[in-house]
């Protein structure tokens, strides 16, 4: 009977150790799987989760907006900016980027003027050019410009003063919009 | 009516009448022909003996068996139980009088089946084990061998210019960005990729 017991305890240990080795399939391991490797920049499931994420945030934003509820609204296109994306993905910076834009224009609408211009600073800071990046540009001009309308309803004659620089500003803001606008379309013409 | 007795022939021989007294030759013959009942009663029948006798005795078996009192021992009657069920199983009938039950005999095998076959199986497993590869296979892809559809990347192409009066459409933007990605992610999961 201890004979028998041997045998099998000997087996089963047997069929573990195959277990543990099929387990470790990890590159160095000793084990006999077969990886197929993309490179790093290859689309990827954590890549289209976010995106669908990103998605489905601005789709609950617009139907906030349609119901008049700008706070839940612009609490929605928030989320997009905490999403976690897969790191050095550009379509992350890209959708960040047009979601900080209609953050912006959100707060804008509700009068916060300089929480917008903090948000589009912020995607401002990214250093690739891209059309959204323009976007941003074109969004920011949008709040100097109410920067300028809302001065020029003061009495103070500071704040005339003030307003002609926002405008300045608003010009500056539509120019490098435009600048990025036009790069990019050229770099994309030369591409083909 | 008395007739003509034959005491010999006591088959095809005159009957005598019933209230006749036996005779010595008579008594005799039942003496002998109990004992001769008896004996094959008791499993020692004489190898030779009268038809006369045979018959009778034959009969006598007969009668004994259908009045129910020729019933076998206990191991007797066991042992060719056991036989005949060894039988059906595909054994070899045991001899009389050493049968073992096939409860037993399955007791004694089960232990040495199970060791077996996890002999087999463990000796199975190592050989696996043995022979397992050691390397890991990597089917490496260059990366130019990724399409650009299949690639992360910026969305600008696909975007184009932003219009001022569309700067807040980020939502149709993203549906477009979201479709785009979806098309190559399916094609390269197609391909056996991520």
């Amino acid at each position: 009977m201890k004979l028998i017991t041997f045998t099998v305890v000997v087996a089963l240990a047997a069929c573990a150790s195959c277990t543990d080795r099929s387990d470790k399939s990890e590159p160095g391991a000793g084990s006999s799987v077969t990886h197929v490797t993309e490179p790093g920049d290859a689309i990827d499931q954590k890549l289209m989760v976010a995106l669908s994420q990103a998605k489905n945030f601005h789709h609950k934003a617009k139907v906030y907006m349609s119901d008049g509820d700008t706070a839940a609204a612009i609490a929605s296109v928030r989320e997009i900016l905490s999403l976690r994306f897969p790191p050095n993905a550009p379509e992350a910076e890209d959708v960040r980027n047009d979601a900080r834009a209609l953050l912006a224009r959100l707060l804008v609408g509700q009068g916060q003027l300089d929480e917008a211009m903090n948000v589009v600073k912020e995607g401002l800071g990214s250093s690739r050019e891209s059309f959204f990046t323009a976007n941003l540009y074109t969004v920011k001009g949008e709040i100097h410009e109410a920067r300028a309308q809302a001065l020029d309803k003061s009495d103070v004659a500071t704040d005339k003063a003030k307003a002609v620089e926002e405008r300045h500003a608003a010009i500056e803001s539509f120019d490098a919009s435009n600048k990025i606008d036009k790069k990019l379309q050229d770099q994309l013409l030369e591409q083909r | 009516m008395a007739t003509k007795r034959d005491d010999d022939d006591i088959l095809t021989g005159t009957i005598p009448a019933p209230e006749d007294e036996a005779t010595p030759a008579e008594r005799a013959h039942a003496k002998t022909f109990a004992d001769l009942i008896d004996k094959t009663l008791a499993g020692r029948t004489p190898p030779a003996m009268s038809a006369d006798d045979r018959a009778l005795l034959e009969v006598a078996t007969v009668i004994r068996a259908a009045s129910g009192n020729a019933e076998l021992g206990d191991a007797k009657r066991r042992s060719l139980v056991e036989g005949a069920l060894r039988q059906a199983i595909g054994g070899k009938a045991a001899p009389t009088g050493d049968v073992t039950p096939i409860a037993k005999a399955r007791a004694k095998r089960a232990p040495w089946i199970v060791a077996g076959a996890s002999l087999a199986v463990a000796a199975a497993a190592i050989l696996l084990w043995l022979g397992a590869p050691r390397r890991v296979h990597v089917i490496d892809h260059a990366p130019a061998a990724l399409q650009d559809n299949w690639k992360s990347r910026p969305a600008d192409p696909l975007i184009g210019p932003i219009a001022r009066d569309h700067a807040g459409d980020a939502s149709a933007r993203l549906d477009t960005i979201f479709a785009d990605r979806l098309d190559g992610y399916r094609e390269l999961r197609m391909r056996g990729g991520h």
